[in-house]
């Protein structure tokens, strides 16, 4: 069995050997799906997740995960649905529909892309959301939200700003109590065992918070830390997701992949 | 349609990105297959002070700081490397010689791989502990250097290459690295790296390739004090080397697999649990099981199979033609094993022919017992789940010495004899034996393969002769694992910077003043021992205007010294509790703090925890508050001090009244507890008195109760109890408190049979209510000391009390049995007790004074806590038993005694023997009755043993006898230890 987290402070090494503040090997692509209106496909090291963006479309299903039903019913809804596969995690197990998790994970994607959404723009449609876990590593909501974020810019679905989430933990344990902890950014499965953490989103580099989820205990002196740490390494995922889409739009402009009549909505190379 | 294949694997990662993949099992027997991602870098610095380049690209915590550089610029030179070495150990070096590593004389400057790291991690956590700990020793120099991180060392597993063979190869291209890469530095002197390892291959491979490595033996004999180092390393590393040399004999059985062990375990075929060694018989164990109401018995030393005492072990049932009686036979292993040879002990029987006999006798008599003497389910052992394996304290077996070892330095064989009766003869290596003759010395076991009989250990270090005091003391407080280096400077500076001047401060505006109740105007004093320096508790006693008193237990106020997860905390934590030895005092916290700043001594003022009661005349609680306060004691008394000054009519100052208002209420207390069904439990207790100048023993007195004895712990049960209740109401999960379980009934079944046969008196044990009445019914009126013998009896049958937190169990398991109490803590005395401590912390919490630390919150560190300081409770009562034992036996040296006993336990063989006069339990053998041993009858029903022919005596179960005590030095063991020997029976 390789080493645990405790040995972070004899190197300041991580247990894969990255530095606090190093993200992991960030890979991702855009429309992957032809057939859907917007997709994507994001590694976050070992977590891997893929994403289907459908819709606007013609409101038909009421009673799916929905943000706005409760804001008012001129906006478009955000339905979000999240599948986790058997084969994502070491042990092999299966997850209802009903799963408790899971309905979590939804919500809170859903309502942090309607804020960012224009969905006003949509009155009585659903844009439906799906993503699939293929693997698991940690960090699988930030993962979710990023692939969501790209698969929604592919579908063309106008927002304020790249929605980019990470996580941030702390070098020791809620009772060890370190004064000298240091935050650590982007956990992977066993760091997430082990440490408190907390995942964030902002809206691109800025730092204006849209989800804070933290389910461990922390103490109060060091979640300030932890959420800089986030913050900043949230704008890194932001340039990561920013080079996809410029690479992914300069290669259809060049190569000629644009369908006749559609039109960009980004800038090249900027 | 685009392929989801990895877009470009010539990314700015791809070379320096890898991952690692591994199969583990779980618990349950699950193959799991793990996959980790590893990020190669090439910024891990080698730590060296020759070396500019690695420092500044050096990494930053995210507060900026650079971890300082830690191998040395001139390291120390040795005859094969006089320009300087630093050390690589692989992982067998550290897994045989970890006391070398951590010797203060030698290995500096020593870079630990990650790989090795990792495996010994695997291999040993306590070993891996101690490692880390050796790492964060500034004066030792230990660099973790993570070569599987960094791009040059990190090796890929080949195809067809074993695990260890990878990580040898890992660790030969770090230590070629570390080579060549100081080489770049161009200093003059340039420091060789040095791999140690003791796998010839590993050598053999090193030589090929040109990197520096030796074996560890030839490190060490070419340092200084290679004698005594040499010792040090394990003997089965040894053995490694010329593991093919023979095929030794196997002497034990094999242990099964852990996946057998552990279906087995599952499916309820085989048994785990905590082994037991017979006190008295080396060659019976017990083992309790959850599956079966009684222990089940492991007889014999194949069926033992290499367990230790307190090793977790896993056991197969035997059939039923092979179950016994448990054992009415002493079996002693020094006597019976006393010229084996130890290095002749490979090969042979494992059985010797006198243990053969000793075995053979019993099992005769068993079966000549008639149907009614029923005989126990035995079980033999299978394997070990965990050893519970420490350091252990003894001394070398005389007989075991060559007469030419004594002169010559010749590498021999011999046994070592520990301290403890129920560990085995250890079998060490040394070429100092002429020296360690008549030592208390320090030794590990390292194994204990199938081939040999005894287990396998190697030299520590030794601690000076057998019987002198500092030996003595050092041995045992090793013994019972009680810490007692100095405290380190990073507790002392926890301490308060004014030291012994620190006051209460005069204005009542400062902080250290906020919330506290001014309570300096109360008559308080305290009530202590003679001599006691760390006065914990003060009390005081008012009449209110309505006819009720006004009680105040006031405890010193430790918690404001001692603040959550200092340096100081954690080491109070550890220590757990202040031991108490005859002529010596083992702290918990620093001196200062303990015999002064938080010592509650009279004349000053002192920050104090208090409770505060209004009881009525019949000493029922009418209402209870806890505060800080400022107290002023007005008298530090002892309790005979105490108790003549309450007895003296011609004093009637309010003080005076105060403490008899205290007497009478703590008469009416003690009462309540007696109805509600409290034990009053007696274990014999003594006082040695010493000589004031030399502090030797000159005699031994059975401790006094006083009326004011009781005094004061009824009033500090009571302050117990109240603020149990009051911590368990504000943190029903976290509570730190106090049970005592009722015992199984299982416990005293022997003790009501051996009072039915002899007395013909009932011991009823349905409650603690029913056990109280009938001990008092067991008296003798002719003898009142029988009694007593009965309650010390069945105290041994009792559970021992422990601290828990209060969310590990529901609320009808927190009852302390002894004390009929439904709960209670313990809060009164901090300065020699953490437990109490963290209660006082809770207590604070609870009244609002300040807020909970976190650190005092969370119940998983509770229960690490509490684990830890029942431990250590415990350690410290034996420890403090055993220091009496020791100085008992040293004031009866040169004197023969006659003195009264009682005969507690019989065996067939044999009796043992409780003199109250001195505290201690003998054994005395039949065949220290008389030369040749006498013939002898046991009956086992009616607890009687007859003898006849050379002497005639009959000895019976509680029978009051007189022995002759005197100081004997056992030739053979170099021991020496009070001998009992009959005077005469009745």
């Amino acid at each position: 069995m390789p080493l645990d987290t405790s040995t972070y402070d004899l190197a300041l090494l991580r247990v894969d050997g990255r530095r606090w503040n190093e993200l992991r090997r960030l890979d991702g692509q855009i429309r992957t799906q032809a057939a859907a209106d917007g997709s994507s496909y994001l590694e976050m090291g070992n977590t891997k997740v893929m994403c289907v963006v459908s819709g606007p479309s013609e409101d038909k299903r009421r009673g799916q995960t929905s943000a706005s039903t409760a804001t008012g019913s001129n906006a478009a809804d955000v339905a979000v649905s999240v599948v986790v596969a058997g084969f994502s995690s070491v042990d092999r197990k299966k997850r209802g529909r009903g799963d408790k998790r899971i309905q979590e994970l939804q919500t809170t994607i859903s309502k942090a892309l309607a804020s960012n959404l224009h969905t006003h723009l949509y009155p009585r449609s659903t844009i439906s959301i799906s993503l699939n876990v293929l693997s698991q590593d940690g960090s699988l909501l930030a993962a979710l939200i990023n692939a969501s974020t790209l698969a929604l810019i592919d579908a063309g679905i106008p927002m304020t700003d790249y929605l980019v989430a990470c996580t941030a933990g702390s070098t020791s344990s809620y009772a060890a109590n370190d004064d000298r902890a240091d935050p650590l950014v982007d956990l992977n499965n066993q760091e997430e065992q082990e440490l408190p953490f907390l995942t964030m989103a902002t809206l691109g580099a800025t730092d204006k918070v849209a989800v804070l989820v933290c389910e461990s205990r922390v103490q109060v002196s060091r979640l300030e830390g932890m959420m800089a740490a986030a913050a900043d390494a949230c704008k890194g995922v932001r340039d990561f997701l920013d080079q996809v889409i410029r690479e992914k739009g300069h290669k259809m402009v060049t190569e000629g992949t644009i369908e006749k009549g559609a039109s960009m909505a980004i800038e090249i190379d900027a | 349609m685009t392929s989801l294949k990895r877009a470009s694997e010539a990314g700015p990662f791809s070379s320096n990105i890898s991952s690692k993949t591994y199969v583990r099992s779980t618990k349950s027997g699950k193959v799991q297959k793990i996959v980790r991602e590893v990020y190669l870098r090439q910024d891990i610095p080698c730590s060296s002070k020759i070396c500019s380049k690695c420092l500044a690209g050096a990494p930053r915590s995210a507060a900026g700081t650079v971890s300082p550089f830690v191998l040395s610029d001139k390291p120390a030179g040795s005859k094969a490397y006089p320009q300087g070495h630093y050390l690589v150990p692989d992982t067998n070096a550290l897994l045989n010689a970890m006391d070398l590593f951590e010797q203060s004389s030698a290995f500096f400057d020593v870079i630990i791989l990650q790989t090795v790291l990792e495996e010994l991690r695997n291999r040993s956590l306590p070993l891996y502990n101690r490692l880390i700990g050796l790492t964060k020793s500034e004066e030792k120099r230990f660099y973790v250097f993570f070569n599987e991180f960094r791009l040059e060392t990190y090796v890929n597993r080949e195809h067809d290459e074993s695990i260890n063979d990878r990580n040898d190869r890992a660790v030969r291209r770090a230590v070629k690295w570390y080579n060549e890469h100081l080489a770049q530095t161009k200093a003059k002197k340039l420091p060789v790296t040095v791999m140690l390892t003791d796998d010839r291959g590993n050598l053999e491979k090193a030589k090929k390739e040109k990197v520096p490595a030796t074996t560890l033996r030839d490190y060490v004999a070419g340092l200084q004090e290679a004698d005594r180092l040499l010792d040090m390393i394990a003997e089965s590393q040894e053995r490694g080397l010329s593991r093919d040399k023979k095929s030794a004999d196997f002497l034990y059985p094999e242990y099964y697999s852990m996946s057998k062990m552990m279906t087995g375990v599952k499916n309820g075929m085989l048994h785990q649990g905590i082994f037991n060694l017979s006190p008295y018989n080396y060659l019976e164990g017990s083992i309790k099981v959850p599956a079966f109401p009684k222990s089940l018995l492991v007889l014999g030393r194949d069926n033992i199979n290499r367990a230790v005492d307190g090793d977790v072990v896993i056991v197969e049932v035997l059939p039923q033609d092979q179950w016994k009686e448990p054992s009415t036979k002493i079996i002693e292993e020094e006597a019976i094993t006393k010229n084996e040879n130890a290095d002749g002990d490979e090969g042979g029987d494992i059985v010797t022919e006198q243990e053969k006999k000793a075995l053979q006798e019993q099992v005769k008599k068993t079966q000549g017992l008639s149907t009614e003497g029923r005989p126990q389910p035995t079980a033999k052992v299978v394997g070990v789940i965990k050893r519970n394996w420490r350091q252990y304290v003894g001394h070398v077996d005389q007989s075991s010495v060559s007469q030419s070892a004594r002169q010559g330095r010749k590498q021999e064989s011999v046994f070592l004899i520990p301290m403890d009766k129920k560990v085995p003869k250890i079998r060490i290596r040394t070429r100092q034996a002429g020296e360690l003759l008549g030592k208390r010395i320090l030794v590990t076991i390292d194994s204990w393969d199938r081939e040999s009989r005894h287990p396998v250990g190697h030299f520590v270090r030794s601690l000076g002769e057998v019987e002198t005091k500092a030996a003595e003391t050092e041995a045992l407080l090793l013994e019972y694992d009680v810490q007692y280096r100095p405290f380190p400077k990073t507790v002392l500076d926890c301490l308060p910077k004014e030291g012994h001047d620190w006051r209460v401060p005069t204005s009542t505006e400062d902080p250290g003043w906020k919330d506290r109740e001014d309570l300096r105007g109360l008559l308080i004093c305290s009530i202590d021992p003679v001599g006691c320096q760390d006065i914990d508790d003060a009390l005081h006693a008012r009449p209110l205007p309505n006819g009720n008193y006004e009680i105040g237990v006031h405890i010193a106020d430790v918690s404001h010294f001692v603040k959550p997860n200092n340096a100081m905390d954690a080491e109070a934590s550890i220590r757990g509790t202040t031991v108490y030895l005859v002529d010596k005092r083992i702290d918990m916290l620093p001196m200062l703090l303990g015999t002064d700043l938080c010592s509650l001594k009279p004349y000053v003022e002192r920050y104090a925890f208090s409770v505060l009661w209004e009881l009525n005349t019949s000493a029922d609680i009418v209402n209870v508050r806890f505060t800080k306060s400022v107290i002023k004691s007005r008298e530090a008394f002892s309790y005979e001090q105490a108790q003549l000054r309450i007895d003296e009519n011609s004093q009637q100052d309010d003080l005076t009244k105060g403490m008899r208002t205290l007497l009478m209420l703590s008469k009416k207390l003690k009462q309540k507890r007696m109805d509600a069904g409290a034990l009053s439990l007696s274990s014999p207790e003594v006082k040695v008195q010493m000589e004031s100048e030399t502090s030797d023993p000159i005699d031994v007195k059975t401790k006094e109760l006083l009326d004011t004895n009781s005094l004061v712990e009824e009033f500090m049960l009571l302050a117990n109890i109240s603020v149990a209740g009051k911590i368990y109401e504000a943190f029903p999960q976290t509570a730190i408190l106090r049970r005592h379980a009722a015992p199984p009934k299982t416990n005293f079944d022997e003790l009501a049979n051996q009072l039915k046969v002899k007395r013909g008196l009932e011991l009823r044990f349905d409650s603690s209510k029913a056990l109280a009445d009938s001990l008092d019914e067991c008296a003798d009126p002719a003898e009142p000391f029988f009694n007593t013998l009965i309650r010390v009896m069945a105290t041994r049958c009792m559970m021992s009390a422990e601290y828990f937190c209060a969310g590990t169990q529901a609320y009808p398991e927190f009852r302390h049995y002894g004390l009929a109490s439904e709960i209670y803590t313990h809060f009164t005395s901090p300065i020699r007790r953490y437990a109490d401590l963290v209660a006082h912390r809770q207590l604070a919490a609870a009244i609002d004074y300040e807020p909970m630390h976190p650190h005092v919150r969370s119940r998983g560190r509770l229960e690490a806590v509490c684990k830890n300081i029942n431990v250590r409770h415990r350690n410290a009562q034996l420890a403090g038993r055993a220091s009496i034992a020791y100085y008992v036996g040293q004031s009866l040296r040169g004197r023969v005694a006659e003195e009264d006993g009682f005969v507690m336990k019989i065996f067939s063989n044999g009796f043992v023997v409780l003199v109250p006069r001195f505290g201690i339990e003998g054994l005395i053998r039949l065949r220290d009755l008389a030369d040749p041993e006498p013939e002898s009858v046991f009956d086992a029903d009616g607890y009687k043993l007859t003898t006849s022919g050379s002497r005639d005596v009959s000895v019976e179960l509680f029978m009051k006898v007189r022995v002759r005590i005197q100081d004997v030095k056992d030739e053979a063991t170099g021991k020496r230890g009070a001998k009992m020997e009959l005077v005469r029976a009745g």
